[in-house]
């Protein structure tokens, strides 16, 4: 009983390691800039942990040069991102999973 | 209150109370004054603190906010949080929720940008250019010495203090202003009577002495009736006269105390008076122990019985009755008078207070049973119902 509880939680813990690994780093691996950085860029950028959210759910939703944190070079190398085709549930979860993995709550020393 | 002892007049409750409710009011505000002043007084000496320490603070800031902005850009290579010994720090996101923190005093206003927390450490805070580490408040603290606000205690304290001993003072003066047309008009009528009772001297005496005199048992009854009405009248102006003498000269009369004999005293007064009660049909019952001696000036304890007896006769009925009982301890006046109300009763001592203005006399009377039985520690208890009469009893220590 206990093997099967472990097993199906392993496997809701990769299911949804799996929206932010697949849709998200999968992409950011192609580009040279890790995707920490665009994490501490919000959080320069936005501080709080609602705010960053907010922030990243709005631009992923709909990117614009208005909205995005990374500088004009960046941009003018890479240009904007498509939208995501995650809807807002599966969007959420991979934004959740990106702040609990860079956030700095508890990791400083 | 000394002024008005030298000046011989005695205020009513009510004008006491008056004084003292004024006097408390005057130095409540006093306090209240000098309370706002010790607050801003504080405040300037705590603000002026600050501002000394905030030169000092605002380094402290720069160099953590340097450190804290490295330790941003390279966080993926360390993680360890800018300390330093000569301050503590606190790092706080735009949702106010603490980051991390090195701060002893943990509670935290960040609304404010500098200030003393109540276990004296000095909190200064800023916000940095960029939320490094998504920080957007930053707060430096340092410890303060608590000798500065024991200096600032004593010195208010000893400067309260001497300000508010003047205001006493003052206060004191001004009372004493505040109560000088009272003064003058009590002192005016106290020497109106004294002149006047200086003048009647002379003729009361001859009055009463040359009535004295008079061999009544020779004649005729309708002169014997004339001559009686006389001598009440004349017992009336020499009861007054005597009155107003011991009213007005009571405090420098010197008392000679002796054991008196009260039986005898008693009956020698109820002799005196029984030509004013016979006017008035009024019957003597006499309950009078024999040998009931008293230690006390026998003109105050006859001027005290008089009075009683005075007042008894006055307020009583045609045809009425005083029992007077003279007990070990006690002397009892009852009358069959009209009586009197509560409120009359709580005014019974206060000088020129009349109660029935259809009898004669000035109300001072019953003023001066007060201050003999205050002299001798007699106490006066009076009791009284409307219409059946009032009580007097006079009681004294064993």
């Amino acid at each position: 009983m206990a093997k099967i509880i472990i097993v199906i939680l392993l496997t809701l813990c990769f299911s949804k390691a799996d929206i932010y690994e697949q849709n998200c780093v999968t992409c950011h691996q192609q580009i040279p800039v890790s995707i920490d950085k665009f994490f501490y860029r919000y959080l320069l950028k936005y501080s709080s942990q609602r705010a960053v959210k907010v922030a990243l759910f709005d631009y992923l939703k709909e990117p614009s040069k208005d909205k995005t944190v990374m500088p004009e070079a960046f941009i003018l190398r890479f240009d904007i991102k498509k939208a995501s085709t995650l809807n807002d549930k599966e969007l959420k979860e991979a934004i959740d999973i990106y702040w609990d993995k860079y956030q700095v709550f508890g990791k400083l020393k | 209150m000394l002024a008005l002892k030298n000046w011989d007049i005695d205020l009513i409750r009510s004008e006491k109370r008056t004084l003292l409710g004024f006097f408390s009011l005057y130095m409540i505000l006093c306090l209240i004054i000098l309370c706002f002043f010790t607050f801003i007084y504080y405040s300037f000496q705590k603000d002026l603190l600050l501002q000394e320490k905030r030169v000092e603070l605002q380094n402290y800031t720069s160099d953590f906010t340097l450190r804290l902005k490295d330790l941003h850009i390279n966080f993926d290579k360390y993680k360890y949080y800018p300390r330093d010994e000569r301050y503590n720090s606190a790092i706080f996101d735009s949702d106010k929720k603490e980051i991390f923190s090195t701060l002893k005093s943990k509670n935290v206003d960040l609304k404010k940008v500098i200030y003393l927390t109540q276990d004296d450490k000095i909190h200064f805070i800023t916000q940095p250019e960029s939320y490094y580490l998504g920080t957007k408040y930053v707060v430096i603290e340092i410890s303060q010495n608590r000798n500065w606000i024991e200096e600032l205690f004593d010195f208010l304290f000893y400067f309260n203090g001497s300000i508010f001993i003047i205001m006493l003072i003052i206060g004191y003066f001004l009372l004493n202003i505040l109560i000088k047309p009272m003064k003058d008009a009590l002192y005016l009528l106290d020497r109106f009577i004294k002149d006047t009772t200086h003048e009647l001297n002379t003729p009361v005496s001859t009055i009463v002495s040359n009535i004295e005199m008079i061999d009544k048992d020779n004649l005729d009854e309708k002169l014997k009736k004339k001559i009686t009405r006389i001598d009440i009248g004349a017992k009336t102006i020499s009861n007054i006269y005597d009155d107003l003498t011991y009213l007005t000269l009571n405090n420098k009369i010197v008392s000679q105390n002796k054991n008196f004999d009260l039986s005898y005293i008693l009956k020698q007064r109820l002799e005196y008076f029984k030509t004013l009660a016979n006017v008035k049909k009024i019957v003597f019952i006499k309950e009078i122990q024999e040998n009931i001696f008293i230690y006390i000036d026998e003109k105050k304890i006859s001027k005290l019985i008089d009075n009683l007896l005075s007042n008894a006769i006055k307020y009583n009925k045609i045809a009425g009755f005083i029992k007077i009982t003279l007990k070990k301890n006690s002397l009892i006046i009852e009358d069959s008078g009209k009586g009197m109300t509560k409120e009359e009763l709580e005014n019974l001592f206060i000088r020129y207070r009349r109660f029935d203005k259809s009898v004669g006399g000035f109300g001072i009377g019953l003023n001066i049973v007060s201050m003999i039985a205050k002299e001798y520690n007699l106490e006066v208890v009076f009791s009284s119902e409307i219409n059946k009469g009032t009580k007097v009893e006079v009681k004294w220590q064993k």
